[in-house]
C-alpha cells in the first residue's frame, strides 16, 4: 500500500510526466530551428530533471526499511468542511459578477460563517453585511476603484 | 552612502509614507499573531492595496508588515504557547514559561528591545553591505546571474527541514514549471496554455502567492485543527501582562547574548536559504552552550537569555534576508520571494542596478526598516494588552474574512473571474501538498526565478555560441556553480551520516 511519503513523489511524477509529454510538442518557431536554446529547451529540463528526482525520492523511500509514517488521521468533519470552503469560494467566483459585489459578498460572508459552525444570528448578520458595504464604500467611493454591480440587473 | 541614507530619510518621513509604516506595522502585528499565519501570509494580502500606491510607499508599508508580523508571533508565542511564525518558535521555549511566572510584560518588553536592537544593528549592516555589494554585483554577466539563481533555487531546497530536500526540490522543480505557462517572451511561442486565452499573459504572481499562503494556510487550519493552545487569551487563569521594566542587572546581562545573536543573525539570514528560522535556533542552542552551567539549566524554564537570542537574531536575520533581493534581485526565502514579485509588478527589476535606476525604493526600503523597528518599540509594545485581543477572535470569522480578502485581493488587481477558479484550484493542490509535509516557499521562489533564469540562460547560451562552456570560462561564474554543486550535495551528508550510525547501530546489536 502506498504510505505517505510515496503519495506525493508518485503524484508529482505523473505530473511531470505528463508535462513532459507537453514540452516535447511545443511548437517552434521557424526562427528557431537552428537556435541552440528554444522555447521548448528549459521545459524539456524541467521535466526530465522533476522526474529524475520524484524516482529518486520514491527509490528512498522505498529503500528506506523505516516502518511506514502513520497517515495523519483528519476528521472527517473538518475534512468535509474544508471542502465545503472550496465549493463556496468556486461558487463566489461564478456569482461575483452576475449578481455584483454586494450580494454575492454578503452571500459568501453569511454561508462562511455557518460552514465554520457560526450559528448566532447577530455574528451571522453583523459581521457580512456591514462588512461588504463597508468595504464596497471603501473600494468605490473612497478609492474610485469599479465593483461589478451584477450583470443580471445592470 | 550618506546621500543614500537621506535620500531614504526624506521618502520614509514624507508623512504618507510614514503613516505606511505604523499601518503595515500594526496589520502585520495583527496578522502574525493569529497562530498558523505568518509575514508571507501578511504581506500577500497588503500586495492588492499596496499595487495602489507606488513603488516606494508599497515597499515601506510590506517592510512594515515583514517586521510587524514577527513581533506578532513572538507576541502569541510568549503569551499562549502558540508562535504564528515558525522563526518564533525559539521564542517560545523561555518566553511562555516567564510568561507562566508572571513575568508575561516583562518577556515582551525583552522581545520588543531584543527586536528592536536586532533590527538596529541588521539595518545598520544592511546599510554598509548592500550598496558594497550591489557595486560588486555590477560586474556581473548573464552566466552568473543564472549560476547565482541556481545557488538560490538549490539553496532554498537545501535548508529545508531535515528529510524535506527532495520534496522542496520537486516543488521548486513545479514552481519553475509554472512560470513556463504562457506565451514566451522571446519567441512568441504559446506554452501550456491549452487553448485558453487568459493563459496567454501566464499566471499572475499574487495569485500563486495568495493561493499557496493564504488560502491553504486558512484552509489547513480548518482540515487540520492545531493543537488548542495551552491558554486561551480570554481564559481567567491567562497570566496577566504585568510590568514591562527590566532591571539594569537584567539588562546587562543580556546585552552581549544580544549583539552576539544579532550578527550571526544577520549572516545566516544573508544566507539564501537560511533565514529567521534557522537563524533563531542557532543562536538559541549556542548561547545555551555558552551560558555557565548556572544560568544554562535555566534554559527552556524561563531563561531571559533564552528569549532575548532568538528574538534579536531573528530580526537581524529578516533584515540580512534583504542583502540578496537588493543587491542581486535574487530572494533567499519565501518572504523576499513575494517582495521581489511585488517590485517585478511595478516594473522594477531588484538587483545592481536598482540602487542606481531606483535609489529612492533602494534607500527607502533600508531605512523604513528601521522605522518599523521603532514603531514596534514606541507604539507597539505598549498596546499589547490590546492587540492580544485578536487571539480571542471567533475562528469561524477569522478563516472566512482570510478567504474573502485573498479572492477579493486577486480579484481587484485583475478584474477577471477566471483567476479565482484558477486561485481555488491551486488553493485545492496547495493544500493537499501541505498535508503531504510539502513546503511551499520553494514554489514560490522557482516560480518566480522561472522567468528570470529563462532569460538569463537564453542570453548566456548566445554569448557562449550554444555552448555550456559559460558554465567554466569565468572564475566568479565557476565558483558559483562549483559552491551551488556544494550546497545541493550538503544534503547527501546528513544521509551518509544517518546510514553509518544505523550501521553501527546494527553491528552493536549483533556484537551484543
Amino acid at each position: 500500500m502506498l504510505n505517505r511519503e510515496l503519495i506525493g513523489p508518485s503524484l508529482f511524477l505523473v505530473l511531470f510526466t505528463l508535462y513532459a509529454l507537453v514540452a516535447w510538442q511545443i511548437p517552434l518557431m521557424p526562427f528557431e530551428e537552428y537556435e541552440s536554446v528554444t522555447s521548448a529547451t528549459l521545459p524539456k529540463v524541467y521535466a526530465v530533471f522533476g522526474i529524475v528526482v520524484c524516482v529518486l525520492s520514491i527509490g528512498a523511500n522505498l529503500l528506506k526499511q523505516a516502518p511506514a509514517e502513520k497517515a495523519e488521521l483528519l476528521s472527517k468533519g473538518n475534512l468535509l468542511r474544508t471542502f465545503a470552503l472550496l465549493v463556496l469560494m468556486v461558487a463566489y467566483s461564478a456569482m461575483l459578477e452576475p449578481f455584483g459585489f454586494l450580494i454575492a459578498t454578503s452571500a459568501f460572508l453569511i454561508t462562511g460563517f455557518f460552514i465554520m459552525g457560526e450559528r448566532r444570528k447577530a455574528v451571522l448578520l453583523f459581521a457580512s453585511v456591514p462588512v461588504a458595504v463597508v468595504f464596497w464604500f471603501l473600494m468605490t467611493q473612497v478609492l474610485g476603484i469599479y465593483l461589478v454591480p451584477g450583470n443580471l440587473w445592470s | 552612502m550618506l546621500d543614500g541614507i537621506m535620500l531614504g530619510l526624506s521618502t520614509v518621513l514624507d508623512w504618507n509614507n510614514l503613516l505606511y509604516v505604523i499601518v503595515g506595522c500594526f496589520v502585520g502585528t495583527f496578522i502574525g499573531m493569529l497562530p498558523g499565519l505568518g509575514p508571507i501570509t501578511a504581506i500577500a494580502l497588503m500586495i492588492p492595496i499596496t499595487y495602489s500606491i507606488g513603488a516606494d510607499s508599497g515597499m515601506i508599508l510590506m517592510a512594515g508588515v515583514y517586521y510587524g508580523a514577527i513581533f506578532g508571533g513572538s507576541t502569541s508565542s510568549i503569551l499562549i504557547n502558540a508562535p504564528g511564525v515558525a522563526g518564533t518558535v525559539a521564542s517560545s521555549f523561555d518566553g511562555y514559561p516567564l510568561a507562566k511566572q508572571g513575568k508575561a510584560g516583562k518577556a515582551l518588553a525583552i522581545a520588543a528591545y531584543s527586536s528592536f536592537i536586532g533590527g538596529t544593528i541588521g539595518a545598520i549592516l544592511l546599510m554598509v553591505a548592500a550598496p558594497l555589494l550591489a557595486k560588486v554585483s555590477l560586474s556581473f554577466q548573464s552566466p552568473d546571474y543564472v549560476v547565482l539563481m541556481f545557488l538560490g533555487l538549490t539553496a532554498i531546497a537545501a535548508f529545508s527541514n531535515k528529510g524535506q530536500f527532495l520534496k522542496a526540490m520537486m516543488m521548486t522543480v513545479f514552481g519553475l514549471m509554472l512560470a513556463t505557462v504562457g506565451i514566451d517572451p522571446s519567441s512568441g511561442t504559446e506554452r501550456f496554455t491549452f487553448g485558453q486565452a487568459d493563459l496567454l499573459d501566464g499566471i499572475s504572481f499574487l495569485l500563486v502567492a495568495m493561493a499557496t499562503f493564504a488560502l491553504a494556510e486558512a484552509l489547513i487550519n480548518v482540515a487540520r485543527p492545531e493543537a488548542e493552545p495551552d491558554k486561551k487569551i480570554d481564559d481567567p487563569d491567562t497570566p496577566k501582562i504585568g510590568s514591562t521594566k527590566l532591571t539594569k542587572e537584567e539588562v546587562k546581562d543580556m546585552a552581549p547574548v544580544v549583539g552576539r545573536s544579532s550578527l550571526l543573525g544577520f549572516i545566516v539570514g544573508v544566507l539564501p536559504g537560511a533565514g529567521a528560522t534557522i537563524a533563531s535556533f542557532m543562536v538559541y542552542a549556542t548561547e545555551r552552550n555558552l551560558a555557565p552551567k548556572a544560568l544554562k539549566d535555566k534554559f527552556g524554564k524561563g531563561s531571559m537569555r533564552g528569549l532575548a537570542a532568538p528574538e534579536s537574531a531573528n530580526n537581524a536575520a529578516c533584515t540580512g534576508s534583504f542583502v540578496p533581493l537588493l543587491t542581486l534581485g535574487i530572494p533567499g526565502s519565501g518572504t523576499t520571494a513575494i517582495m521581489l514579485g511585488a517590485l517585478i509588478a511595478y516594473g522594477i527589476q531588484p538587483g545592481p542596478m536598482l540602487m542606481q535606476e531606483n535609489p529612492s525604493v533602494f534607500w527607502a526600503v533600508i531605512v523604513s526598516m528601521y522605522f518599523g523597528n521603532i514603531v514596534l518599540l514606541i507604539l507597539n509594545l505598549p498596546l499589547i494588552p490590546y492587540f492580544a485581543k485578536v487571539l480571542a477572535m471567533p475562528k469561524s470569522v477569522l478563516t472566512v474574512m482570510i478567504l474573502f480578502f485573498s479572492l477579493i485581493g486577486v480579484y481587484l488587481v485583475s478584474f477577471n473571474t477566471f483567476d479565482l477558479f484558477m486561485m481555488v484550484g491551486f488553493a485545492l493542490v496547495a493544500l493537499v501538498l501541505r498535508l503531504l509535509a510539502f513546503p511551499m516557499a520553494p514554489l514560490l521562489l522557482g516560480f518566480i526565478l522561472g522567468d528570470m533564469i529563462e532569460r538569463n540562460f537564453r542570453r548566456a547560451m548566445m554569448i557562449s555560441d550554444g555552448s555550456l562552456s559559460f558554465l567554466w570560462d569565468r572564475p566568479l561564474t565557476l565558483s558559483i556553480f562549483v559552491i551551488s554543486i556544494l550546497v545541493l550535495l550538503f544534503p547527501l551528508k546528513d544521509y551518509i551520516v544517518q546510514r553509518r550510525k544505523e550501521k553501527a547501530a546494527t553491528q552493536a546489536e549483533q556484537h551484543a
